[in-house]
């Protein structure tokens, strides 16, 4: 009786497996067609990236531009180099000549042939300090300076390295996915697919991208149905909604000592790094998002966060201080981040409580200020250098001795330099960490396809809104068929 | 141009770097050409025993250790060690036995707190390339010293099973990180070849000798050239023919390999721009579809048709289903309908909705000849399940089979017997080749 009635139990359950594949809908391959709706939340004035942009405005511009021109190569998931518009690249022993073969038969948008004389005449205004030329179809970039730059091709592969002509207008011409076909600065950009594409064509037809909306006008729009991808703020792994997606951390909020700070004295600097409980900020402020830094890069750059791990510790702040007498400060931060004040308010609460005063103000001089600065690159060591270029470690002033322009030169060959460098740039506090944080997207119901990378710059093949389709566009006839 | 030539970085084909230091860091992208690199990483990558994981676990722990106690200096120190890794617990318990063993050897001795006179925090690590182990020793009160060492981190397994009255065989035949677009297994004097298609050439590999673990071993490699840019989406086939050894059909490309069946390092394809229609079944001189050059479906326009049938709606994928007297089409349009052609008539049916990809399959099950339809089609998990249609109607004859990817292409192979799953794995984005059979349950 009871092998009767496993049977039946098996025969129901396999039956309602089939019955629920039946009826569940089945996708498809990609379609093609139809528009995708993008907002954003910057306002830019022209199609570049420019070297001050605020973090937020950092990532729009790269995942704008980035679908209207490409890069000689880019990084993959684990910082490797791989061939975009450059296929092959050689350097002599110094890292300090490269040369770069380009691929065959790319074209801009306006018809050009994107030629090593074409590439190298973008590259060399972008970078006076490189002899970029072509030799004839080959690209050849001499290093003027005596110093080598073996993070050379990661450099390469920052949006800023896009390859992009303008025309009369200013308007971006690139080999990209898609054209510029309608530019209104700071309000909207139209953008038509490249048929003609070396990656090719791609899905959709259209990408209208709305630029000036807050997050929540983005929230708003996209529950109305009149977006398809918005930016949104991330949130704790586990409470994220199942269409939003969150990249690894790249972005970093650090408080950074200003050039002329009162805050001279370093056991002031490290009383304060102590003094702050960053876990509550991280789950109530950050809603969970991100993670508590101790390191200028995260942990999924390097491994080695756990060697810097240095927890709240209000009573070791107080011994550091030494009951010393110690100015009041004043700490500013970006009012266009909707989370900076209540952040930095919450840090000079930890800050009286061990006996700093901290002035939470966006007025008059100031010592100390929250910042968030993006780490554009998997590649550790050119994430390192723009993250102190960010942060101003770059001014001679800095305290720690270190600049970006050392960091990217430096012959970080193994882990240990890593470390030893990143140690260098956090000694003497004029940097205290606070957070590594995810940016985040979330899309509409008829987005297909939507892969968003895990460095959020909607750029690597398979995760850009070339790779986008929308599942209720009408099926695409071609001309095609009905003739052949 | 004189002073390229001792060059140390090259990039061509397989890119990754494969240098490392004595610590297990990069450096900076060391590659080897593409004729070595590439057979390398798949012994490595697709082969790696999980032996020797663990015998490489145990190797760094010794070595983490050495570096701890050159630091420390003999002692007695309490010993902590914190996995934060993707490591598991086994993995985790031999790292520790083998640390505290050769620390132990090294003249560090573990105690509790209370009676050490330092501490040494290890923790286990990692960042998207590789396991990074910190150690923290702190001697005294205040002194703090950090020992690090990273090694390589290995892929995981695909498990796939599935019981069911019908149940469909998946076998991995092979996986690389470049596109796969089609692969076929033919038999040869000298052993079997695998022919695997990709986006940028045809390779053909040979079944290694008995010690190389049956590895498939790269025999010779064939450029694809293309007249225009590939569309997203690229899809691609591979038929084994019998005067020369394939054909290579792919969107506004056909190649044809050179020479007769029998294989020679002088193999060679050659490339042309065509429009012209690919073949939808094994045979020569079967019906044909013509493939839109830009985009990644057929137009719907057959040549030859099925009967007296040259148009249809425009369809990801088409196959046969053998009928007493005639041949029904079951067809996977581009809108997500499915159709029934017999050459007379095509039939939508209503209340089924498959994937875009369908092969059939001959079986000693059933009625005979199953159709494997793709799922889902979502990018984390795709699945494959068996359907037999009586009349014109579907009905599922088998549990799914569920791979850790989406499954980028499924052709019928010449046999029959079997169909070719093209699978991307989710974690790694790496291709993967199943063979797909059916077999009886019980």
């Amino acid at each position: 009786m009871k092998r009767i009635v496993y049977r039946f139990l098996a025969a129901i359950s396999f039956l309602a497996m089939i019955e629920t594949t039946v009826i569940a809908n089945a996708e498809t391959r990609p379609h093609y067609g139809g528009t995708l709706r993008v907002m954003m939340q910057s306002s830019p004035e022209g199609l570049q990236i420019p070297a001050a942009a605020t973090v937020s405005d950092y990532w729009d511009d790269a995942r704008t531009l980035s679908q209207i021109g490409d890069t000689l190569v880019k990084l993959d998931a684990l910082g490797h180099p791989q061939p975009l518009l450059a296929t092959t690249w050689l350097s002599d022993p110094t890292a300090r000549h490269w040369q770069f073969t380009l691929r065959r038969g790319v074209k801009f948008h306006d018809g050009s042939v994107a030629s090593a004389t074409a590439v190298a005449q973008i590259l060399g205004a972008k970078h006076p300090a490189w002899n970029v030329h072509a030799s004839p179809d080959t690209l050849l970039i001499d290093l003027l300076s005596e110093t080598a730059m073996p993070s050379l091709l990661a450099e390469l592969a920052l949006p800023r390295n896009l390859i992009l002509k303008q025309n009369d207008n200013g308007t971006p011409i690139g080999t990209g996915t898609f054209v510029v076909a309608e530019w209104q600065p700071g309000k909207r950009l139209k953008l038509v697919a490249n048929e003609e594409s070396w990656q090719g064509r791609p899905y959709v037809d259209v990408v209208e991208i709305e630029f000036g909306k807050s997050l929540r006008e983005q929230a708003i729009g996209l529950e109305l149905d009149k977006s398809d991808i918005i930016e949104s703020a991330a949130q704790a792994s586990g409470s994220q909604r199942r269409n939003v997606s969150a990249s690894l951390s790249v972005e970093l909020m650090a408080l950074v000592f200003v050039g002329n700070s009162k805050t001279q004295d370093p056991r002031l600097r490290q009383a304060l790094a102590l003094a702050i409980d960053r876990k509550p900020i991280q789950s109530v402020l950050l809603k969970g998002a991100g993670e508590p830094a101790a390191t200028i890069l995260p942990n999924w750059m390097t491994g080695y966060a756990a060697a810097f791990a240095e927890p709240s510790n209000p009573q070791r702040a107080r011994a550091v201080l030494a009951e010393s007498r110690q100015p009041a400060l004043n700490l500013s931060y970006d009012p266009r981040d909707p989370q900076a004040q209540l952040i930095a308010e919450r840090i000079a609460l930890n800050a009286r409580e061990v006996g700093i005063t901290v002035q939470v103000s966006l007025a008059g001089a100031e010592d100390i200020r929250l910042m968030r600065v993006a780490l554009p690159s998997p590649d550790p060591v050119t994430s390192l250098g723009e993250a102190a270029r960010q942060l101003g470690l770059s001014q001679p002033a800095s305290q720690s001795g270190f600049s970006a322009t050392r960091v990217n030169n430096l012959r970080v060959n193994t882990l240990e330099d890593l470390y030893q460098t990143e140690r260098g740039l956090l000694d003497g506090y004029g940097v205290i960490p606070l957070f590594h944080l995810p940016v985040a997207s979330a899309t509409g119901a008829r987005v297909r396809g939507w892969q968003p990378d895990l460095f959020g710059q909607w750029s690597e093949p398979g995760h850009s809104l070339a790779d986008v389709w929308l599942g209720d566009s009408q099926v695409e006839r071609l001309p095609g068929a009905a003739v052949r | 141009m004189n002073r390229l030539r001792s060059c140390t970085r090259y990039n061509h084909g397989n890119p990754h770097m494969l240098g490392r230091t004595r610590s297990g860091l990069r450096l900076g992208w060391l590659t080897l050409p593409s004729s070595l690199s590439l057979p390398l990483s798949l012994l490595v990558m697709v082969f790696l025993p999980s032996s020797l994981l663990g015998s490489n676990l145990a190797d760094s722990a010794r070595q983490l250790a050495h570096q701890i106690a050159a630091a420390s200096g003999p002692g007695t120190f309490a010993l902590d060690v914190s996995n934060r890794s993707s490591l598991d617990d086994k993995s985790v318990r031999e790292v520790r036995s083998a640390l505290e063993a050769q620390l132990q050897a090294d003249g560090v001795h573990n105690a509790k707190a209370e009676q050490a006179t330092g501490s040494v925090n290890v923790v286990l690590s990692e960042s998207l390339r590789e396991y990074v182990w910190t150690a923290a020793i702190v001697i005294g009160s205040d002194e703090t010293k950090v020992a690090l060492l990273s090694l390589p981190r290995a892929l995981a397994g695909t498990p796939l099973a599935v019981a069911s009255p019908i149940v469909i065989k998946t076998t991995l035949l092979f996986a690389q990180e470049k596109t796969i677009l089609d692969a076929a297994v033919v038999d040869m004097p000298g052993g079997a070849r695998l022919i695997v298609l990709g986006d940028e050439a045809v390779a053909v590999y040979r079944q290694g000798a008995a010690n190389s673990m049956g590895r498939w071993e790269l025999e010779t490699s064939l450029s694809v050239t293309r007249a225009r840019p590939f569309p997203r989406d690229l899809r691609g086939r591979l038929f084994l023919r019998r005067d020369h050894l394939f054909d290579v059909f792919l969107p506004g490309t056909f190649c044809r390999s050179g020479g007769a069946a029998a294989l020679s390092m002088s193999l060679s394809i050659t490339c042309s721009a065509s429009d012209d229609p690919w073949p939808l079944t094994v045979e020569e001189g079967g019906v044909r579809g013509f493939y839109a050059s830009s985009r990644n479906f057929f137009t719907g326009v057959l040549s030859p048709g099925i009967g007296k049938i040259t148009t249809i709606p425009s369809f990801y994928s088409a196959t046969t289903l053998p009928r007493s007297g005639y041949t029904l089409w079951a067809v996977a349009a581009v809108d997500g309908s499915l159709h029934m052609v017999d050459g007379f008539t095509d039939q939508v049916v209503r209340g089924t909705r498959w994937g875009s990809d369908l092969a059939s399959v001959r079986s000693n099950c059933g009625v005979g000849t199953q159709v494997l339809a793709t799922e889902s089609g979502e990018d984390e998990r795709d699945g494959l399940r068996a359907y037999e249609v009586a009349d014109r109607d579907p009905a599922a004859v088998s549990a799914a089979v569920e791979f850790d990817g989406q499954i980028t292409a499924l052709w019928p192979d010449g046999s029959g017997n079997f169909a070719m799953a093209i699978v991307r794995r989710r974690d790694t984005g790496w291709y993967e080749a199943h063979r797909i059979s059916i077999s009886c349950g019980n």
